[in-house]
């Protein structure tokens, strides 16, 4: 083969190129720009070490209700979210009727854009003619009226609900690991004696520790990108009971124009997406064999 | 036979000891738990769509009702009050040209990846994987800035670049497996023949690892279609902005016309619904195969 070596640099210019512009050079730009004060169009930067680290974990109240929103919801997202699709996940390993149906059905959220989802959600908990309040008032109870949204006591957990409940994709991925192990060993426990449940808890379960270690991941680091959500909804109101890293930092960066500080963000991002991956990565000794 | 099948499994599926009160139980826990599934899953979009049918007035009047007439005004008044056939435009060009440069290139690098060995290539691997695990909220403000100095800002080439790159990681993944799954011996016979690198690459790899392209495809163009963030950091005017984004200006411009608006949210999840069930399959084990990383 003549200029094999030619030949694989230009196969692989391509996408280096991409790469380079949409993430090499931006990551670096991040975490160095996280240490200037830089402010506006104007390219005056000027270097200020941690300071806006500093000021944003010390004095910044916005910053540390974003974060303490964000760790909420990585928390809750990496156990209830993964517990719900995983649940579905053996329940539909049995194949009960309609199996199928319900696995596309459930998916239906996850695979609709974002934006849409968002707007669905604003008109079912809209409090003049949302679904919600029409069935709970329906129900009896004629003068309910909660602005689901937009009330201090309801905004946090109605975002919430758009994502936590909607754990398609880890169904999808345990039912397709559940499936893979071979039928025997869930024959052989079953000729021994174990009941449906305990065949669930301490055969299939066990046998999942690496795909539920992957499910915690990417439900935990999806955490980390959620935007369309809030950004749709409350726009991280009311005051910053919803705000989180995300949005906070694209409010940061496009409006207000203070780059620096948004990078300080970014970098903190970037920061908890490695101790999230390794953290995981430790709880469920992924890649590591059982024996 | 599928019947057969089916029969064979219900019959396996009802236990015999049907009467312990404990399974009982746990079965009608199970039962209310997928209706609960099933219903948040279909009940607000099929109410988003049955009220994209009636007018303004019934909306408000109430929201357990069905239209009286069933009447397309919303959807007629979407495409009135918005460029939402532009808007369609936009996505169509974006999520197509960025699939087809997504898969092209990143298939010519997971090529060489997969086949040959060379210097660094355990790192560029190593660094190009990496990508995936990258939260892109963070780099919204160096890719919107590096996007405006290289003149792409708030234009379509702009963003068919940073989703061809966001599906890069994922891509990779699944079209590098699938190359490591063809046998070598296919193209070594090619390249005895005398056929070029490039030549072999066209003619006798792509049409082999189409099930795999196919698959980083499906994956890359929802991804396209329904993204949103970057969409509004790297647009601002109609003439370049994608579906998801018009929603967000509908808010503003419908607030007063929700058949409209409830209109426009079905057309913009429409192409997604649809893409999914058809290749409901495809988008299954495309879904697998990316996000689970070797």
């Amino acid at each position: 083969m003549k200029n094999k070596a030619l030949w694989i640099a230009v196969f692989l210019l391509p996408t280096i190129i991409i790469f380079l512009i949409v993430f090499a050079i931006p990551v670096i730009t991040v975490v160095y720009t996280s240490f200037f004060k830089w402010k506006g169009f104007s390219g005056n930067m000027s270097f200020v070490g941690l300071n806006n680290y500093i000021e944003a974990f010390k004095n910044d109240s916005t910053f540390r209700k974003a974060l303490s929103n964000t760790v909420v919801w990585i928390l809750l997202q990496s156990t209830i979210h993964v517990g719900i699709g995983t649940l579905l996940a053996l329940i539909l390993s049995k194949k009960p009727r309609g199996w199928k149906f319900i696995r596309t059905s459930y998916m239906i959220p996850n695979i609709i854009s974002a934006s849409a989802l968002a707007m669905i959600f604003l008109n079912v908990f809209n409090p003049q003619f949302g679904i919600v309040n029409s069935v709970i008032q329906a129900l009896g109870f004629e003068n309910f009226a909660k602005n689901w949204y937009f009330d201090f006591s309801t905004a946090f957990p109605t975002v919430t609900i758009s994502w936590l409940v909607y754990a398609g994709l880890i169904t999808i991925l345990v039912l397709a690991e559940i499936m893979s192990i071979p039928e025997s060993i869930f024959e052989a426990a079953k000729i021994d004696g174990a009941s449906e449940m305990q065949i669930n808890l301490f055969i299939t379960l066990p046998m999942l520790r690496n795909i539920l270690g992957t499910c915690v991941i990417v439900s935990a680091t999806s955490m980390l990108k959620e935007f369309e959500l809030i950004y749709l909804t409350t726009k991280g109101g009311p005051v910053d009971l919803t705000l989180n890293l995300p949005l906070y930092l694209y409010k940061t960066a496009l409006i207000e124009n203070n780059f620096g500080y948004a990078n300080m963000m970014g970098t903190t991002l970037i920061i908890m997406g490695i101790i999230s991956i390794l953290l995981i990565n430790k709880i469920f000794r992924l890649g590591k064999s059982d024996v | 036979m599928d019947m057969l099948k089916a029969v064979k499994e219900l019959n396996v599926q009802e236990p015999k000891i049907k009467k312990d009160p404990k399974l009982i139980v746990l079965k009608i826990l199970r039962n209310i738990f997928l209706f609960i599934i099933i219903a948040i899953s279909v009940l607000p979009f099929i109410w988003i769509f049955i009220s994209s049918f009636k007018t303004n007035a019934e909306i408000l009047d109430s929201a357990l009702t069905v239209p009286a007439h069933w009447s397309f005004d919303g959807y007629i008044n979407a495409f009135k009050l918005s460029p939402l056939h532009k808007f369609y435009l936009n996505s169509l060009i974006v999520s197509i040209s960025s699939t087809v440069l997504n898969v092209f290139f990143v298939g010519m690098a997971a090529y060489v990846l997969a086949r040959f060995e060379f210097k660094f290539k355990k790192g560029i691997l190593l660094v190009l994987s990496l990508s995936l695990l990258l939260p892109m909220t963070s780099l919204i403000h160096p890719v919107y800035m590096t996007i405006k100095k290289i003149g792409l800002y708030d234009t379509k080439m702009g963003l068919i670049l940073v989703y061809t790159a966001l599906g890069l990681p994922s891509s990779l993944y699944i079209l590098r497996s699938y190359f490591l799954s063809i046998p070598k011996s296919i193209e070594e016979a090619a390249y005895v023949d005398g056929a070029g690198f490039f030549r072999t690459y066209v003619e006798i790899i792509i049409p082999i690892a189409k099930p795999g392209l196919a698959t980083a495809a499906v994956l890359q163009f929802l991804l396209a279609w329904n993204e949103f963030l970057y969409a509004i950091v790297l647009t601002n005017s109609q003439s370049n902005r994608t579906i998801p984004v018009a929603l967000s200006y509908f808010t503003s411009q419908f607030s007063f016309n929700y058949t409209a608006m409830f209109a426009a949210i079905v057309m913009v999840s429409i192409p997604s619904l649809v893409a999914y069930v058809v290749l409901q399959e495809q988008v299954v084990s495309s879904l697998t195969a990316g996000s689970v990383k070797g």
